[in-house]
C-alpha cells in the first residue's frame, strides 16, 4: 500500500516536488481499469498532469491547453526517471 | 508570425491521435493500432499486441531496461473514448482544433489521450537525452475501458502475457483540476 515507507510512492512524491507539482491526494474512485490492475497486486497511482483545467471529461467541448499538455510531458520525464531507479 | 511557425512535436502527435475516432459504439481500434506501431518505430521502441477474446487487442510499446528481470512499470491508458454529440460542440470533436491561445478541443483531450501521448513524448525526451534505465517500461493501451473493461483489462490481466510483464508499479489516469494543484488518486491495496 502507498504508505510513507513505500519506495514507489516516495519516488513519485520526490519527482513531483522536483517538478514543482503540488499534489492533492484523494482515495481512488472504483470506476476505472485501475480496479483490475490493483487486483493483480500491482501498486499504482492515478494521475493525469492537468492543472488550471476545467473538468470536462465525457462533456461537450472537452479541451486541454497545449501549454498544460507540454508541461505534463516534462512532469512525466521526472516521474519516469524517478520510478526507474526505485530499489524494490 | 514566426513564433507560431513550428508546433511542438508532442502537440502534433497528440492532435494526430485525437483525430482517430475511437469513440463507442464502434471505436476504430485498427487505426489506433497502426498509429501506435508507427509511433514505436519513430521512437525506436518495440510495438507488440496481446490478443483478447471478442476480437480485441491490447497494444503495447515497450522500452526495455538494462535489467529486464526487475519488476517493470506499466504506463497505462485506454484507447477508447465516450460518445459525443457534435451539435453541442464548437468544433468537430475529432478535428483536434487548436485555438489561438493553445486550447485543443477533442473528445479524449482530457480522458485520456493526453496521458498516453504524455508517456511516449516523455520517453522520447529521455531517450534523446541518452538516458537508459534498469527497469523496463510498458506503455499499455487498452480497449473498452469506457464500457467497463469486461472485454478489455479484465481479460488482459488473465493472460500469460500479462503475468510475464511482472509489473511492480503502474500509472493510470487521474482527473483535471481547475486550480493550481494536481489531483492524485491512490488506494490501499486489495480493498475490493
Ligand atoms: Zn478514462
Amino acid at each position: 500500500s502507498l504508505t510513507d515507507e513505500n519506495p514507489w510512492w516516495i519516488a513519485f512524491q520526490s519527482a513531483c516536488k522536483a517538478a514543482n507539482v503540488e499534489l492533492q491526494t484523494e482515495i481512488f474512485p472504483a470506476a476505472t481499469d485501475s480496479r483490475y490492475l490493483r487486483k493483480s497486486g500491482a501498486d499504482m497511482i492515478g494521475f493525469s498532469p492537468m492543472n488550471n483545467t476545467p473538468i470536462l471529461l465525457h462533456d461537450h467541448n472537452e479541451y486541454l491547453n497545449e501549454k498544460v499538455f507540454i508541461r505534463g510531458v516534462d512532469i512525466y520525464c521526472k516521474i519516469i526517471s524517478a520510478l526507474a531507479n526505485v530499489e524494490v | 508570425m514566426t513564433s507560431a511557425a513550428v508546433e511542438n512535436i508532442a502537440v502534433t502527435r497528440f492532435r494526430e491521435y485525437l483525430r482517430i475516432n475511437t469513440s463507442h459504439p464502434n471505436p476504430d481500434y485498427a487505426k489506433a493500432s497502426e498509429f501506435y506501431k508507427k509511433y514505436a518505430d519513430e521512437l525506436g521502441l518495440t510495438y507488440w499486441q496481446v490478443e483478447l477474446p471478442q476480437n480485441r487487442v491490447v497494444d503495447l510499446i515497450t522500452w526495455e531496461g538494462l535489467e529486464p528481470t526487475l519488476p517493470s512499470i506499466m504506463l497505462y491508458s485506454h484507447t477508447d473514448v465516450v460518445p459525443s454529440f457534435p451539435e453541442h460542440w464548437k468544433y468537430d470533436p475529432f478535428s483536434a482544433h487548436k485555438e489561438e491561445n493553445g486550447d485543443i478541443f477533442a473528445r479524449g483531450a482530457q480522458d485520456m489521450k493526453c496521458v498516453g501521448i504524455g508517456y511516449l513524448e516523455a520517453i522520447r525526451k529521455l531517450k534523446t537525452a541518452g538516458k537508459r534505465f534498469k527497469r523496463t517500461f510498458h506503455v499499455t493501451f487498452c480497449p473498452d475501458e469506457e464500457i467497463g473493461g469486461l472485454t478489455g483489462m479484465i481479460e488482459f490481466v488473465k493472460t500469460k502475457e500479462f503475468e510475464k510483464l511482472n509489473i511492480g508499479f503502474a500509472l493510470d489516469e487521474g482527473i483535471a483540476n481547475p486550480g493550481e494543484e494536481f489531483r492524485l488518486f491512490y488506494s490501499e491495496r486489495n480493498v475490493w
